[in-house]
């Protein structure tokens, strides 16, 4: 199976703090991975070092075959991300602002496109309002649809259920789930551990900047194990260390 | 928790938030850079006493820091959104009472006084200290000064304060605000007709300054404490639901700018314009104002100096007005909002500079009205060269300087002396060139090789440039 992503001893400074310290893990087409960690633990960094947001101070990384480092636009033109802080310009409307993605990525089909978001995420009613007034949910869906509508085949996702209601965080999973079965690959950082055990076939843990554990969920479940417990264990263990 | 103690964490807040962006040092000497501004306007005073009576700039300061009060409080009360695009979810104390056991009333009287405390000291202060300073050398009486401080505080205040009272009034009924603006407005015309009333009595503060008695005096805290209190006791933050809706104007828009090149951001920042508060007339009106002005000091300027041409000075001084435009066209947006899509840094600052070319359209528009209307036909084709040279240099030195931020990177004083450092030589030289003869204008055309090289090197600067994460 083809690597998706390939990091290798990826490291950020940020003057004296290292947010990301020598961090090694790949990512096959067809996964699902989930980069877990605590509130400042270096996943932000990791999604905006593989995406070309920012330069890595060491180490190397590859996102489906390019360098993100020397070729930003390139893996940003190929892969779909959604970032966790941003939000669509305050006066476009959820409409034009798919269009703007769409102009900037050269899609046709541009109408089409956007109705299946607004159909499948619930907010065709919302279309037409500008984005400073759509709720902080709206929104994310908006950035929802924004990172799939080139159909790309590999998205990396921050936090990706933020702000979301339960019943579109079902909606969200299930579409997840189902686009990995499709052949898509999902990048996800997130702190909520029961998104991971629920639609993560493998998952990283990382904390102060360092990778702590990386393997299958099924692994984990095998041995009688909550994920919830492990990571406590885990990242206790590794403040206490 | 106390209004003391809010005001001191809102004071903190205020000063954080201003120092993040610009470095502790950088904002402290912004206070510096208003009274130095201060201190050579102040000189300037007895060279145009003829045309400007000191009374005359005195109504246009007053008037000016009344606006600067409605500014901060606007910013204060509807910044979120701003806030928002430069630091991502920006979270302020103003804003917290949701989330704190803390009254809105009290956290807004906190919030009132901070900003009268912060920015009386911030500029108030700063510019009546510039002021004072340069009396031994325009004559004019030092406990002046003094005088403009607090007749300026109390202007600025009367601003903040009506704003507040008013943005009470929109939050609570929008037909309350409708009826109550169109109440005062036809009570002041009615009263300006009818004599009964004086540029004095509608700004007192201006008044006092005029005649420190008693009564301008208590008039002026009249305005300012009752709609202050007013706004205090009714206020409330459950703003009713104003949605607006649109239907997509991008695609339309954008087909029309195709021919151009980055279409979907050219129409991206013509509904910026548009749809943010103030429309484009906003863009208008700060533009048209000092230009205005700039037209009748340079009528003053020919009685001193024979021989100018006051087309071309005002199309050099038109250059520099002009790249303010810029600041508009970038007021809303931030380099984080494309690092997740395919675009380039450098693409969207060249998306800006085409936005930036096709609005340029207006101060050329005003150029073609000036050279009709004053007979200066012989010499607009300088004249039009050192517009179009002068506002591309100032605008390449802005987007050198300030990438996509101008409206807060010009506050920073190391940054803005830089900006005056790069503009005024070039500008004074230029000036000079052309009162010798007119047709030396077109030197200004020398500017358009330093323009491109600030741009090449802005596009590098940029793209390589990270935002901090907060």
């Amino acid at each position: 199976m083809r690597q998706m992503i390939e990091a290798t001893e990826l490291t950020k400074n940020y003057g004296n703090v290292t947010a990301v310290n020598r961090v090694s893990f790949s990512v096959t087409e067809g996964e699902l991975f989930g980069l877990l960690g605590p509130n400042g633990s270096g996943k932000t960094t990791m999604i905006r070092m593989l995406t070309g947001q920012i330069p890595p101070t060491a180490g190397s990384a590859r996102v489906m075959g390019l360098d993100p480092a020397n070729d930003p636009i390139g893996v940003r033109g190929l892969v779909g991300i959604i970032p966790e802080q941003e939000t669509p310009p305050s006066f476009l409307t959820a409409e034009e602002y798919l269009h703007f993605v769409a102009g900037i990525r050269n899609l046709d089909s541009v109408d089409e496109r956007c109705d299946r978001w607004f159909d499948l995420l619930e907010f065709r009613d919302k279309r037409d309002v500008l984005c400073k007034d759509l709720s902080r949910g709206t929104r994310q869906k908006l950035m929802f649809a924004q990172a799939f509508l080139h159909e790309p085949r590999l998205a990396l996702i921050d936090e990706p259920l933020i702000n979301l209601d339960p019943i579109m965080q079902r909606t969200v999973k299930d579409f997840l789930t189902g686009y990995v079965q499709g052949g898509g690959t999902v990048f996800i950082s997130t702190h909520i551990l029961e998104i991971a055990e629920e639609i993560c076939d493998r998952i990283g843990i990382i904390h102060n900047g360092r990778l702590l554990h990386s393997g299958p969920v099924e692994d984990l479940v095998a041995t009688g194990r909550h994920l919830e417990s492990f990571f406590l264990d885990l990242v206790r263990g590794d403040a206490g260390a | 928790m106390p209004v003391p103690d809010l005001f001191r964490a809102m004071m903190k807040e205020e000063w954080r938030m201003h120092s993040t962006i610009f470095g502790s040092l950088g904002f402290a000497l912004f206070p510096a850079v208003i009274a130095v501004f201060a201190f050579f306007g102040a000189l300037t005073l007895p060279i145009f006493a003829d045309v400007f009576p000191y009374d005359v700039v005195a109504l246009l300061i007053h008037t000016l820091f009344m606006l600067m009060g409605v500014m901060v409080g606007s910013f204060g009360l509807m910044g979120r959104e701003f806030m928002n695009r430069r630091f991502g979810q920006a979270s302020l104390i103003a804003y917290a009472s949701r989330s704190l056991p803390v009254s809105e009333r009290r956290i807004f009287a906190a919030f009132l006084v901070k900003d009268t405390v912060y920015y009386i000291l911030l500029y108030v202060l700063p510019f009546a200290a510039g002021f004072t300073a340069a009396t031994p050398f325009t004559g004019l009486d030092p406990a002046l000064g003094l005088l403009a401080f607090v007749s300026l505080a109390l202007a600025f205040l009367l601003g903040l304060s009506a704003v507040c009272f008013l943005s009470t009034l929109y939050a609570r009924s929008v037909a309350l605000l409708a009826g109550t603006a169109a109440v005062l407005a036809v009570a002041a015309i009615a009263a300006f007709r009818l004599g009964a009333i004086t540029v004095s009595a509608v700004l007192p503060p201006y008044a006092f300054f005029l005649d420190p008695a008693a009564e301008p005096l208590a008039l002026s805290l009249l305005l300012i404490l009752v709609p202050a209190a007013v706004s205090v006791l009714f206020v409330t933050v459950d703003y009713p639901d104003r949605t607006k809706r649109f239907t997509n104007r991008l695609d339309p828009l954008a087909g029309r700018l195709r021919g151009l090149g980055s279409a979907h951001f050219i129409a991206k920042d013509a509904l910026d314009l548009l749809r943010s508060e103030g429309g484009a007339g906003k863009v208008i009106f700060s533009f048209l104002l000092p230009l205005g002005l700039v037209w009748v000091c340079l009528q003053v300027l020919i009685r001193f100096i024979p021989g100018v041409d006051p087309l071309v000075v005002f199309a050099v001084l038109l250059g520099v007005i002009s790249a303010t435009i810029y600041n508009w066209l970038t007021e809303f947006d931030s380099f984080t909002s494309y690092t997740f899509l395919p675009v380039e840094i450098s693409e969207v600052i060249d998306a800006k500079l085409k936005s930036y070319a096709l609005a340029n359209l207006l101060p050329l528009g005003v150029l073609v009205l000036a050279a009709a209307t004053s007979g200066g036909a012989g010499t607009f084709l300088p004249a039009l060269a050192a517009f179009a040279s002068v506002s591309a240099y100032t605008l390449a030195v802005t987007v050198y300087l300030t990438g996509l931020h101008p409206n807060v990177m010009l506050y920073h004083a190391w940054v803005f002396l830089r900006y005056l450092l790069a503009i005024s030589p070039a500008l004074l030289l230029l000036i000079f060139a052309s009162i010798v003869d007119p047709a030396y204008a077109a030197l200004s055309l020398l500017l358009v090789a330093p323009a491109a090289f600030l741009l090449a090197r802005a596009r590098t600067r940029w793209q390589a440039w990270e935002m901090p994460t907060y």
